[in-house]
């Protein structure tokens, strides 16, 4: 990437830092402010109460939460531990699988695991998106590591460090930002799919839209969508805040 | 029933939905890389101009694919209008930003050689700079269109074309004969369709590139 290319990404990136919080503030308050004043039919009522739109949003946060710790407990070490030279083989078959696994659409993949097994609820969510979104972050992290200087790995090699040491002081700092930027597209996917878990009884904003959808009440629907729209911005802003500060400092 | 048994019993089906997911998808793709370009070329060369483009389009693709199709409902109705507004919009961030990115990265001093020879600015941007960001722009489109193979599944839910629907129906039996013969078959069918449309930019590439860029 050139120096100007660089300026001009890194500026959208501090737009965004700035805008996004500022719409999800809009966005959610403008909502909740024009239902609030609108003339509700009972169904509306029951189904914008206070008590019941906050524990949708709970339930949404709750899977993307435990969709994104079940991400990184599992695809930073498999992601590591194909780079490895025991375990190099697999590398490519690793990479290849979760290529296809990314053409599948998140929806098919939800509705299976759904037939499949019969769960419902929190679980029938979480797994098949997690399975989802976990592609991302083995991607990166993957090419994080494989993209680390072999001199660098060599210098530490040579200046006494184990193979252990090595992958925790060298390598996986060097590969930290894009962890974290799979992390981010991961954490997106996780929030964005988990608007679908409504159809395997799993809770979340997706029920709104679906139930404001279904019994005809665009109140409710428009409701659900611009709190899942909010709730999406709101994480990605995270996201880059977290991006931005958890990346080593010689980094930055 | 086994799966290959459902597939060949609803052959007749599927295909046209297959057929429906791709035109869906490859027209809304064109649309998107139409109107992607022209945005990302009307921006290139303002800073201020580039980074809202960026910003918003990638704040576009945050937004969750079943939460604009739902706010698209009321105000477009069901079926082609609101799946083709939510595909185009959805395309539009990786076309944009690589259109940005593939004109900012053409070296100063071709462009300059080519106005020394006399080409003016339009002639510049179609015979040199357009040329040379090519190859970025097609990665583009080509990730916008694997992106909008899954989205078009989720937009069968407001009765848009394609495969999803052979999904949503699947969910809808959940339980009876069939419904994860559907369900998968649906599945299987865009993964396929996502990789045989994500092959044919292998060739698209190849007989659009320019031949001194080709590597």
């Amino acid at each position: 990437m050139t120096a100007a290319v660089r300026a001009k990404a890194s500026r959208a990136d501090r737009l965004r830092l700035v805008g996004q919080p500022v719409a999800v503030l809009l966005l959610v308050g403008g909502v909740l402010l024009w239902a609030a004043t609108r003339d509700l039919d009972s169904i509306e009522k029951v189904n914008l109460a206070p008590p019941k739109i906050v524990r949708d949003t709970w339930d949404h946060l709750v899977i993307s939460v435990v969709v994104t710790a079940l991400v990184v407990v599992v695809a930073v070490p498999l992601g590591i531990a194909v780079t490895r030279r025991w375990a190099r083989w697999a590398a490519p078959i690793v990479l290849g699988v979760a290529t296809v696994g990314q053409a599948a659409p998140s929806v098919g993949v939800l509705v299976l695991f759904f037939l499949w097994t019969e769960w419902e609820g929190l679980w029938a969510a979480v797994l098949p998106i997690a399975l989802y979104s976990l592609l991302p972050v083995l991607r990166n992290t993957v090419v994080g590591i494989r993209g680390v200087d072999p001199a660098l790995v060599e210098a530490g090699r040579g200046i006494g460090m184990s193979a252990g040491a090595v992958l925790r002081r060298i390598e996986l700092p060097l590969a930290v930002p894009l962890i974290l930027a799979g992390l981010r597209t991961s954490l997106v996917l996780a929030v964005g799919t988990a608007t679908l878990a409504a159809f395997v009884n799993g809770g979340g904003l997706g029920l709104l839209i679906d139930t404001g959808y279904k019994l005809n009440r665009s109140t409710v629907l428009i409701t659900g969508a611009v709190l899942a729209v909010g709730l999406a911005l709101l994480v990605d802003w995270l996201g880059a805040l977290a991006e931005r500060s958890l990346g080593p400092k010689g980094l930055r | 029933m086994s799966l290959w048994e459902f597939i060949a019993q609803r052959w007749d089906r599927l295909l046209p939905e297959a057929a429906l997911h791709a035109s869906a998808v490859i027209q809304c793709t064109a649309i998107a890389a139409v109107a992607g370009v022209a945005l990302g070329v009307a921006v290139y060369r303002s800073p201020t101009g580039s980074a809202l483009a960026t910003a918003l389009t990638s704040a576009i693709l945050t937004v969750p694919s079943f939460a604009l199709l739902g706010l698209l409902i009321p105000v477009l109705g069901l079926g082609v209008p609101p799946t083709v507004v939510a595909l185009v919009l959805y395309a539009l961030l990786p076309i944009v930003r690589n259109t940005i990115v593939g004109l900012a990265g053409v070296d100063p001093a071709i462009t300059d050689a080519a106005r020394g020879i006399g080409m003016n600015r339009l002639r510049v941007l179609t015979r040199v700079e357009l040329r040379l960001a090519w190859p970025a722009i097609l990665a583009g489109i080509r990730v916008s269109t694997q992106l909008l193979m899954g989205i078009a599944a989720i937009a069968a839910y407001a009765k848009g074309p394609g495969l999803g629907t052979e999904i949503f129906s699947g969910l809808a039996r959940a339980g009876s004969a069939n419904a994860t013969n559907q369900a998968l078959a649906g599945t299987i069918g865009i993964v396929v369709l996502a990789l045989v449309v994500d092959g044919l930019y292998v060739l698209v590439a190849r007989l659009t590139v320019s031949r001194g860029i080709r590597d």
